[in-house]
């Protein structure tokens, strides 16, 4: 039936394609990395030390994983609860996106960890709950399953499933509130994992509002990579997008601009209430301190600005250029506290530094994730309304 | 087209406010790192010329002015002092540079900047080399130059060799004022340090210490090279260089100074007692626990370079301030603390105390607790609170009072040796780690032995180890003075008893015992590391 | 979306429970935690400490661990600073002081056994332990091995297996907690030749801590490292030079590794609970602007077909009115042309009968 038209008109189905090609290689590399992972330990993969136990495993499938994959709960909160129906067309790509980031940090998790398959003992074997580390397990857990029910009539409808997606979709406002909350913990929690180490990260990154930053500049990171991912999608998919889906395109970008500017503002006022109630500017004139107002000015205020100004100017290639402006920010900005900036009173030699094979697996795992979209995308209603179904948010 | 304009221009101005902001604030940050730079050249002549300070915030950085560097200039254009340095009314040469007050900040200003420029342009205009002539080159922000210069202090061979150079006309430099004329006059019998009455600044019209010196050491010496008599220096290098210091001769054997200081006596316990008045006085009872400190005067001189290791504020008796209850001449240090107190460099137990750091004491003296002077033993006490013999009850027989003072120190016991060698064990051997080292074999006697010859000269020492066991006392303590105490292992056994926290375990209380000795004392032989070289490694059986 | 408000309140009131029960107590309280009464520690007096190695040496032998590169009596090694490892649970340092030229000083590293571990506070399976001995123990059966203590730490003490594929352990110094159970010392404090490490009550041996300090102010400075440092340590240090000298930090603080994150737990009771009352009020305010919208445009189309019939009624009134208007002005026009008509018949008639009677 449908799926078969889906198939048949799809041109991607080529296998030589030159992103296939080169996906293979990185799949091929990433499974032979893995092997080593599981059968030599993290020493013959990682350049991870006992003074750096946590690297761009962390650092990057992690905290920045998390924190691009807000663009779910962001945009099901902007459509469900604010009630900006504009938008909608948004919201499954953003829940898919979110779905498949949080299952990829899972997943790279388990690269990391010395034990993968314990991670469930902390939910039911013993609790450390004075961990702010269960917390974020809790609810990267709770929060997986919600995005997995969410993004699931999607995959009913491709499946034909009618009474159970219609049975799911009723739980549509419970599941964002749920959602919301979860992800406000979580997402604010990843930056409290770094309270306990005052010593250990540098003054002008550690702040007793640390939480409050990352929640904060994970809905800049959610908006923005809302806005990256269509304009990708826009290029690559567009054969798979119906009228609804290309009219709103333009409408979702600035709307989101906007939302994005105006955030990027508190968050620019909370960091610099946050320099000013540590008094910690006397750091800004050090070699951190230049990097600091690089990561302030650089990657916060100046997409603040062009974001407003493309939003004034109806400038949709700018604010696209700015939402990848923003992403490299929130990158960096997770790099500078788990990595960066920490154990910074170290000395040059015992720093760290991610080996190629670190970064291998990195690439092999976001390569899972672009592959894994692709298929999804290019079967599932997700840029498009079920044509059983339209109407019918 | 325009609205690419305006994005260009809006960013242009937000990248330029971000690179102002970063620049304000290293710039900022430059102000407040100053750091002397670790390159820089050492020069004892080197006078930071900071006086506008007098006159509020300095605008600019103080002044580099390297002294040595203009006299010589100075002295090839034929020039002198005088070039610089007035004439005060009195005939006595100002140390500001041309003029004798600090008027107000314009003028003095003025005075250096048409002072420095004119003479400058004009060695330049004679093909000379001149100094500087921009703001920059004087008021330098990040000086290549830092000062070592040494201070100087006029010791007792210095003092010797001037009085001996001037005839004993102590009138060329004592001086003291006289309140009511308001004149400088000399008063035989009243000499005393300089520094008694010129501080470290000047008040009203007494100059400080620095300028008090440089106008009379400085101007004398001149005085006398202009009439080619023997003198002392008149460059800043002579007398403020560390190397050119150790070049002034030294004289050995000086004869005491001629202050009518007493050779021993009592320390005084009143300043209204006058001890040779009431001979009767005097005597202690048997019951008067602090009985009298014969003090030895002269031999304090001659192992002190200047009055003032003791003498800190005047050459009176120390009890004129220091009154029994503490007074507010003597800063409230009561005479009990202003002789015992520890951590004072003027106090008799403070002094000795610093004597104990040198190597050959440390190595015991270290170990015994540092509070109460080092001994705790209410018999040492009476080191230095002799008890005098009774009277004999015939005034006229008695002596008088620095007599009986001088006898009873001279009746003190010196001991500068212990036990005779045949009573000292040779060799002791300690068992103590059998399970993993053969026994130690301590050469006891030879230890003994080198301690000894560490005091040997030492007559603080020869005092103050009262008996011939004192010297064995820094190990075998805390049990009385015996020519056979106790073993260590009598009193430490096992490690962290809870009955006796302090007390070491019997392995520990070697180790220590040894090896803090032998730190101290700056063995570098054995090595505290090296176990074999005590305890031979066991084989196994 | 037909969710009762009760039923959407319920679960998220389950949820939001489920989140904050099982929080630690002491995270909020105004007690202070000093430790276990009559719980053990040792005391380093770094003047007594020689550098022979012999510690690191005991240590590596009741812990069983594996032998070292080079043999312990090798005391080059110490030419260069070291830190623990998973195969080494202390080492001691050599460290050159400016203050005391020519004199090597001395300090050992291991597990300071904080009262309040920040590792165990950090632990997300509370592998770790203070226990009552004083020891803090790990428990490697349910650590997933997430290194998140070895972050927390703020003296970098745990370690971990890197080289093991699958079962990689944490290793730290165990205060040698399985011999303190056995009435034994720790293995180090056994070894060392000069008692530069004392066991004993932590209390008896701050009490002696002071006393060395108050006996010999000159050798030690005014200050005992671990009895407050991060809300104090099992381990405490004497020291003749400042600590820093050594390369212990100064800058940790008192405040004991939980209190750090006591406000970012305490967070989740707010979010759990407010969020969710919010955002149901936004969703109801959003809501009730659809609904509002929707009724004025009913409204207003209502008002529009009103509007338009009233004018219609107005224009065929108006142009009945026209009508009639136009039709009287009609009728008089007739009229006027009928008498004008009239008029000139009459003087036509006038006319005729006028030259009728000049004729």
């Amino acid at each position: 039936m449908r799926e078969e038209t889906v198939k048949a008109d799809n041109h991607y189905f080529r296998p030589f394609t030159p992103f296939n090609i080169v996906a293979g290689i990185i799949v091929v590399i990433g499974l032979l990395l893995t092997v080593l992972r599981f059968t030599r330990g993290l020493a013959s993969v990682t350049n991870l030390s006992d003074y750096t136990p946590w690297g761009i495993w962390i650092g990057f499938d992690l905290l920045v994983g998390v924190a691009l994959a807000a663009g779910g709960f962001v945009t099901s909160a902007a459509v469900y609860i604010f009630g900006l129906k504009k938008y909608h067309s948004a919201v499954r790509p953003a829940i898919l996106t979110g779905f498949l980031g949080y299952a990829l940090v899972v997943l790279a998790l388990h690269y990391d960890v010395g034990r993968p398959w314990r991670l469930p003992y902390p939910f039911f074997v013993q609790q450390g709950t004075t961990s702010l580390l269960f917390e974020v397990g809790a609810c990267v857990a709770l929060y997986l399953t919600v995005l997995f029910i969410e993004f699931s009539p999607a995959a009913m409808e491709w499946l034909g499933l009618k009474r159970a997606r219609n049975l799911v979709v009723r739980l549509t406002l419970l599941l964002t509130i749920f959602g919301v909350v979860l992800s406000t913990l979580h997402q604010s929690s990843l930056g409290a994992l770094f309270l306990i180490a005052p010593s250990k990260v540098h003054p002008l990154w550690y702040s007793a509002y640390l939480p409050v930053y990352f929640f904060v500049s994970s809905i800049i990171a959610g908006l923005s990579m809302v806005i990256f991912e269509s304009s990708l999608s826009h290029r690559y998919f567009k054969d798979k997008m119906d009228p609804e889906h290309l009219a709103d395109k333009d409408n979702v970008a600035l709307g989101f601009g906007k939302a994005a500017a105006l955030t990027l503002a508190g968050y620019f006022t909370i960091k610099v209430i946050g320099i000013a109630a540590d008094n910690n500017w006397h750091y800004l004139a050090t070699g951190y301190g230049a990097w600091y107002l690089v990561e302030l000015l650089g990657f916060v205020a100046l997409p603040c600005f062009l974001y407003a100004v493309g939003v004034r100017d109806k400038n949709l290639t700018l604010i696209k250029w700015t939402a990848v402006l923003t992403i490299v920010g929130i990158i960096i900005n997770r790099f500078n506290v788990s990595m960066i900036a920490f154990n910074y009173h170290l000395p040059a030699g015992e720093r760290y530094f991610p080996s190629w094979m670190e970064i291998g697996i990195s690439i092999f795992i976001v390569t899972i994730g672009l592959l894994v979209f692709r298929f999804i995308v290019t079967r599932m209603p997700i840029f498009c309304a079920h044509p059983e179904y339209k109407n019918t948010h | 087209m325009k609205k690419g304009k305006s994005l260009l221009r809006g960013t242009g101005i937000f990248g330029g406010i971000t690179i102002l902001a970063i620049l304000i604030l290293s710039l900022r940050v430059q102000g407040v790192q100053q750091v002397p730079d670790p390159h820089a050249e050492m020069r004892s002549d080197l006078v930071m010329i900071d006086t506008m300070k007098t006159f509020g915030k300095l605008e600019r950085s103080p002044v580099v002015f390297l002294h040595g560097q203009h006299t010589e200039a100075l002295a090839k254009q034929n020039q002198d002092c005088s070039a610089c340095h007035l004439l005060d009314e009195k005939n006595r040469r100002s140390y500001k540079f041309k003029r004798i007050k600090d008027t107000d900040r314009q003028t003095v200003m003025d005075l250096y900047h048409a002072g420095c420029i004119t003479c400058h342009t004009e060695t330049k205009a004679a093909g000379l080399k001149g100094g500087p002539l921009t703001c920059g080159a004087c008021h330098q922000d990040n000086p290549q130059v830092a000062s070592d210069r040494r201070p100087m202090g006029m010791d007792k061979s210095l003092h010797y060799r001037h009085t001996k150079t001037l005839e004993d006309k102590c009138e060329k430099c004592h001086h003291v004022y006289n309140e009511q004329t308001k004149v400088l006059e000399y008063v035989k019998g009243q000499e005393a340090t300089c520094r008694y009455c010129h501080g470290e600044v000047t008040v009203e019209n007494r100059i400080d210490a620095r300028q008090a010196f440089h106008q009379a050491c400085v101007g004398c010496h001149q005085e006398r090279l202009a009439k080619n008599q023997s003198a002392g220096p008149d460059m800043c290098v002579r007398c403020h260089d560390a190397d050119e210091q150790n070049l002034i001769a030294v004289v050995e054997d000086i004869p005491r100074m001629k202050a009518g200081q007493p050779d021993v006596v009592f320390i005084k316990r009143s300043p209204d007692i006058e001890p040779q008045a009431t001979p009767e006085a005097t005597p202690a009872s048997d019951e008067d626990l602090l009985t009298r400190v014969p003090f030895n005067h002269k031999a304090h001189e001659e192992f002190n370079d200047t009055c003032r290791v003791c003498h800190h504020t005047n050459l009176k008796a120390c009890v004129s301030c220091h009154t029994l209850n503490g007074d507010e001449k003597g800063r409230h240090v009561q005479l009990e603390q202003s002789m015992h107190k520890r951590d004072a460099s003027q106090s008799c137990v403070g002094c000795h105390g610093s004597q104990q750091v040198q190597p050959q004491c440390a190595g015991c003296h270290a170990s015994i607790n540092q509070k109460f002077g080092g001994d705790s033993n209410p018999a040492a006490c009476q080191t230095c609170h002799i008890k005098s013999p009774a009277p004999s009850g015939d005034p006229l027989l008695e002596p008088d009072d620095r007599t009986r003072a001088a006898l009873l120190h001279e009746s003190r016991t010196r001991v500068s040796e212990t036990y005779p060698a045949d009573k000292i064990p040779e060799k002791v051997e300690i068992n103590t780690l059998a399970d993993q080292y053969q026994p130690a074999q301590m050469p006891h006697r030879k230890i003994v032995q080198s301690l000894e010859r560490g005091i040997k000269n030492s007559k603080l020492a020869a005092v103050f180890h009262r008996e011939a066991g004192t010297l064995c006392q820094a190990c075998h303590h805390n049990s009385p003075v015996s020519q056979k105490p106790p073993k260590c292992n009598s009193c430490h056994g096992q490690p962290f008893d809870n009955r006796q926290p302090v007390r070491p375990g019997i392995m520990a209380a070697y180790h220590q015992q040894c090896i803090g000795c032998h730190t101290r004392m700056g063995l570098e032989k054995p090595a505290a590391t090296d176990c074999t070289v005590c305890h031979a490694k066991k084989t196994a059986p | 979306m037909s969710i009762s408000r009760r039923k959407f309140l319920g679960w998220l009131g389950t949820a939001g429970l489920s989140v904050t029960l099982g929080r630690s107590a002491h995270s909020a309280t105004n007690k202070h935690f000093s430790g276990y009464p009559d719980s053990n520690g040792v005391l380093f007096d770094g003047t007594h400490c020689i550098g022979c190695r012999k510690c690191e040496a005991s240590c590596n032998k009741v812990n069983e661990l594996p032998a070292p590169d080079r043999p312990f009596d090798d005391l080059a090694v110490l030419e260069k600073n070291r830190r623990t490892h998973s195969g080494t649970f202390t080492v001691v340092n050599r460290y050159a002081v400016a203050s005391a030229p020519g004199k090597p000083l001395y300090r050992k590293i291991q597990c300071n056994h904080c009262l309040e571990p920040a590792c165990a506070s950090a632990c997300f399976v509370r592998a770790f332990v203070k226990t009552e001995t004083g020891a803090v123990t790990y428990d490697e059966s349910v650590c997933v091995g997430c290194r998140y203590c070895m972050i927390a730490c703020p003296f970098e003490i745990p370690t971990y297996e890197y080289g093991e594929a699958l079962t990689p352990r944490i290793r730290k110094c165990t205060l040698c907690h399985p011999r303190i159970e056995k009435g034994l010392l720790p293995g180090c404090v056994e070894a060392c030749p000069t008692e530069a490490l004392v066991y004993g009550k932590r209390d008896d041996l701050i009490r002696l801590a002071r006393q060395r300090i108050f006996r010999f102010p000159d050798r030690y400075v005014d200050h005992i490292y671990g009895e407050h440092e991060m809300g104090g340590t099992s381990w405490l240090y004497l020291s003749g030079v400042p600590f820093r000298d050594l390369a212990m930090r100064e800058d940790l603080g008192n405040l004991p590794a939980p209190s750090l994150t006591k406000g970012a737990l305490s967070g989740v009771a707010i979010v759990a609970g407010m969020w969710p009352v919010l955002l149901t009020g936004v969703y109801a305010i959003s809501k009730r602007k659809d609904k509002i919208a929707e009724t004025e445009k009913s409204e207003a189309v209502a008002a529009a077909r009103e509007h338009a019939d009233a004018e219609t009624k107005a224009a065929v009134e108006k142009a009945l009115a026209q009508a009639k208007k136009e039709k009287a002005k009609e009728i008089e026009l007739l009229v006027k042309k009928a008498l004008e008509e009239a008029a000139a018949a009459q003087k036509e008639a006038a006319a005729k009968s006028e030259t009728e009677e000049d004729a």
